[in-house]
């Protein structure tokens, strides 16, 4: 009643409702990968909701601090106030820990989410026109993500993440000319300085979360703007988006995957320790523990410093540092081929069209090619940062786990992206329908070079439906309103239009919008129901046999209750 | 990380003056602080024993000592190490190595060893009992040379030991203790299975790669404070936040978080984007 009231008043007010029925009836696509950038979506709720819990007890200052608290090896230590802060939050806040852990463990899941979706997005071709400002949106996000976390992960100012920031600090220094400038004019002196953590504090809860939230806002409002992409099948077209309506069906789905999300999260920070500071110690320059490695997103940086050799060029009488190549040249490729890409990609194929419909893997052999190459080779630099710990687990010398790893990063990415190629154009010249299906001969005739008019093969199914057989728009009056619906008798396929529209007229202009060039009828009154899917008939007759033997079994013990019943009236009354 | 070992001796309160980190090729059986032998040999530093004396020494010859330690040297230590412990060609001398040395290699299982290894590991049970260990220690020592005693460890203070283990010990071991790759396939071991006294007693010697700290670089209570704080690195308190995975550190973490939490989260949606069809 309230509620109701409340809407009322704000709609009298904001004219609210055009604007929410709109929004409630979006269609969102109902396959699981349209969910994956959920998941990062929802991982940086989690972070911000825990982040601010942290900044009501961490210190962000290198000024010197007694700790005092329940951890004994370190009780009367004096540290910086930064990691006695965060020691105290570990050890002596209430639930402390758990948020502090969590808040970690939500920064792993955000990037590799966000990784995952870049991932989904880049072999299905979602990056294409119109969707490229979106794709730049998106690296940007990725971008700032991995600064972020990178400074989080220094805000401790414990010994490991002491050691990583000194060699981001010497990455930065390597650039040659501005290199030691940029140090001093990003710490305010040598490192470590005074103003390293109050500056990362800053940037870390201020100014990077709030350009994330501003381009989170700018992601999702495109996404509506643009509408969503979707997956080709029976009755998709470039014209409209076949799913499920956000209310109530899709806000449901989503709010399900935020719970697993928070509870994925939580059982992680409750369960699994991450980054002990108050093992490794408060950070100092002259000091190091080993293994010593960054966060994993971090990590393919770290695997290039080690794999690098360590080579120092000199150019025009400047000496350009080793880690220059690894660091800063390897890092600044990787994030212009990704802004680049969709771009590259147009003026590569000279593919101009905006396209709506998605591709499969399969579809562009050269992309995916390109994708899995990239992928291992970064997954390769991201093994090589833990040289150290793989030669201890194999027990074998660390010098040559870095040889072998250095042929490896140069050799597997090329197998594996002719792999993915030659598997991706069997596919798509053959008839097999998954990995497992391909045969020999498929795999022979990927080998041979490309027959003509099979890049023209793919655009087909992309131009409109005209005299399909089967196929119809059916339109009928629903009260006051008017709904159609979308039938591929053939396909078995009936799909209901998201909205009802006022007049007759406004049906067939909506419905020949979404699927040009196919027939319609009006239809006199409300179709029938669709039938029950297969869980809730299952169910339906589950509950009647339960409910048949429920009543059988009542009526029997009934019966026999009555019958000792009865003989102990009978005897009473006698 | 190899800067972080490169730092490694760099960061010692002061290098040890007996063994500077060159005399690491030699084996970890020689538990070596004798400052005669020739760095660069892994092979037996003493020339005094000629190379055929090992196949024989295991008959009884000229006694230096007696009792069950010297019977349990001929059946098990002589074959290497000779019978007056002057070293072959498998296995190093004895003589001046100490009784903390023979008590840590011993105590810990890590000798006697079935074949010649580079770095012997530590057993879960030492082969000999305690009273046979201490039998062999005073053997040993019986050939002479002085070299480092079994250490007597005593209470330690917690707040120093970990400064002192920050300072010294973590950029092999690890902050975490859980051991860490060093050069050559030598490997820094997870501390986590050591007693006060074999940490003392390593600290001493420097089995292995690892420098030896004699009385000058630390105390005696500094090193009772370093065994009292590896002892509390042992304990399962400290993980305070659940599993340690290892305490390997953000690596480790990262396979987790991609594989049981992403893994988990990626099925999630799979599964609620299944349902949605019907």
């Amino acid at each position: 009643m309230i509620m109701d009231r409340l809407a009322r008043a704000l709609d009298d007010r904001l004219r609210l409702s055009p604007l929410t029925r709109r929004a409630l009836a979006k269609v969102f696509p109902d396959h699981w990968s349209f969910m994956l950038g959920e998941i990062a979506l929802y991982s940086f709720v989690a972070l911000v909701l825990t982040g601010v819990y942290l900044t009501l007890f961490f210190d962000p200052s290198s000024a010197d601090r007694v700790y005092q608290g329940s951890y004994a090896p370190l009780d009367g230590t004096t540290t910086s106030a930064a990691y006695a802060s965060t020691v105290r939050l570990s050890w002596d806040v209430r639930a402390g820990l758990l948020i502090r852990q969590t808040h970690h463990w939500a920064a792993l899941i955000f990037v590799a989410a966000i990784l995952v979706h870049l991932v989904r997005i880049f072999f299905t071709g979602a990056f294409r026109k119109p969707r490229e400002t979106n794709w730049l949106v998106g690296v940007t996000m990725l971008m700032l993500a991995l600064a972020n976390g990178f400074t989080g992960y220094s805000l401790p100012d414990d010994l490991l993440s002491g050691l990583g920031l000194r060699i981001i600090v010497s990455v930065v220094e390597s650039i040659p000319l501005v290199g030691s400038w940029l140090v001093f004019l990003g710490l305010g002196g040598e490192f470590p300085s005074d103003e390293m953590i109050p500056r990362m504090f800053v940037s870390h809860v201020l100014l990077v979360p709030a350009l994330l939230v501003a381009l989170v806002s700018l992601h999702l409002a495109m996404i509506v703007r643009q509408k969503h992409a979707q997956f080709p099948g029976p009755g998709r077209t470039e014209h409209n988006v076949v799913g499920s309506r956000l209310y109530p069906s899709y806000a449901l789905r989503s709010l399900a995957l935020f719970a697993w999300v928070l509870a994925v999260l939580f059982a992680l920070g409750g369960l699994v320790q991450i980054n002990p500071i108050w093992l490794y110690g408060p950070s100092a320059p002259d000091q190091a523990t080993s293994p010593a490695q960054p966060d994993w997103y971090v990590a393919w940086g770290d695997g290039a410093l080690r794999l690098f050799p360590p080579w120092e060029i000199h150019v025009a009488g400047h000496l350009v540092p080793a880690p220059f190549f690894p660091g800063v040249v390897l890092g600044g490729v990787t994030f212009l081929a990704l802004y680049a890409w969709p771009f590259l990609e147009r003026w590569c194929t000279g593919d101009c069209r905006a396209h709506q419909l998605l591709d499969r893997p399969r579809d562009h052999p050269v992309r995916t090619g390109v994708g899995v190459m990239a992928l291992t080779f970064f997954g390769v630099l991201v093994v090589a940062a833990g040289d150290d710990i793989i030669a201890r687990l194999l027990r074998v010398p660390v010098y040559d786990v870095l040889y072998v790893l250095r042929v490896l990063v140069l050799v597997l990415p090329v197998l594996a992206g002719a792999l993915a190629f030659l598997l991706a154009r069997a596919l798509r010249r053959g008839d097999a329908a998954r990995l497992g299906e391909l045969t020999r001969a498929d795999l022979r005739a990927a080998g041979r070079r490309a027959r003509v008019g099979e890049a023209r093969a793919v655009d087909e199914s992309e131009l409109p439906a005209r005299d399909r057989p089967g196929q119809r728009i059916e339109l009928w009056p629903d009260g006051g309103v008017w709904r159609w619906r979308y039938r591929d008798e053939p396909a078995g396929v009936t799909l209901l239009h998201h909205r009802a529209v006022l007049t007759e007229r406004e049906a067939a202009d909506s419905a020949r919008l979404a699927y040009p060039g196919v027939d319609h009828v009006a239809v006199p009154g409300p179709p029938p129901p669709p039938p029950p899917g297969r869980v809730r008939t299952a169910l339906r007759r589950w509950g009647n046999v339960a409910l048949g033997v429920t009543l059988l079994v009542a009526a029997l013990r009934q019966r026999r209750n009555r019958h000792p019943g009865d003989d102990g009236d009978g005897t009473g009354s006698r | 990380m190899v800067v972080a070992l490169a730092a490694g001796p760099a960061a010692l309160a002061a290098p040890a003056p007996t063994a500077p980190p060159e005399t690491a090729a030699l084996p970890e059986t020689s538990a070596l602080p004798v400052p005669a032998a020739p760095p660069e040999t892994a092979a037996p530093p003493v020339p005094a024993v000629s190379p055929g004396a090992s196949a024989t020494s295991a008959e009884p010859s000229a006694s230096a000592g007696s009792g069950p330690g010297r019977e349990l040297y001929w059946q098990k230590c002589a074959s290497c190490h000779g019978d007056q412990g002057r070293g072959s060609q498998r296995g190093p001398s004895l003589v001046g190595v100490g009784a903390a040395s023979v008590d840590f290699q011993v105590g810990t299982g890590r000798m006697p060893v079935p074949d010649e290894v580079q770095q012997p590991r530590r057993r879960a049970e030492p082969v000999f009992s305690a009273d046979e260990i201490a039998a062999l220690v005073e053997h040993v020592t019986s050939f002479g040379g002085g070299g480092p005693d079994i250490p007597r460890v005593t209470e330690g203070s917690l707040g120093t030991g970990r400064e002192l283990f920050a300072a010294n010990c973590a950029p092999c071991h690890g902050g975490t203790g859980a051991g860490a790759a060093l050069t050559n396939g030598w490997n820094a071991p997870p501390l986590y299975e050591a007693t006060p006294v074999q940490v003392a007693e390593a600290i001493r010697v420097g089995p292995g790669l690892m420098p030896v700290f004699p009385s000058q670089v630390l105390t005696d209570q500094q090193v009772s404070d370093l065994a009292a704080y590896v002892q509390r690195l042992r304990s399962e308190r400290l993980d305070r936040g659940g599993n340690p995975l290892g305490r390997l550190g953000p690596l480790a973490e990262g396979l987790a978080a991609w594989v049981v939490a992403l893994g988990l989260l990626v099925a999630a949606a799979r599964w609620l984007g299944r349902r949605a069809g019907e």
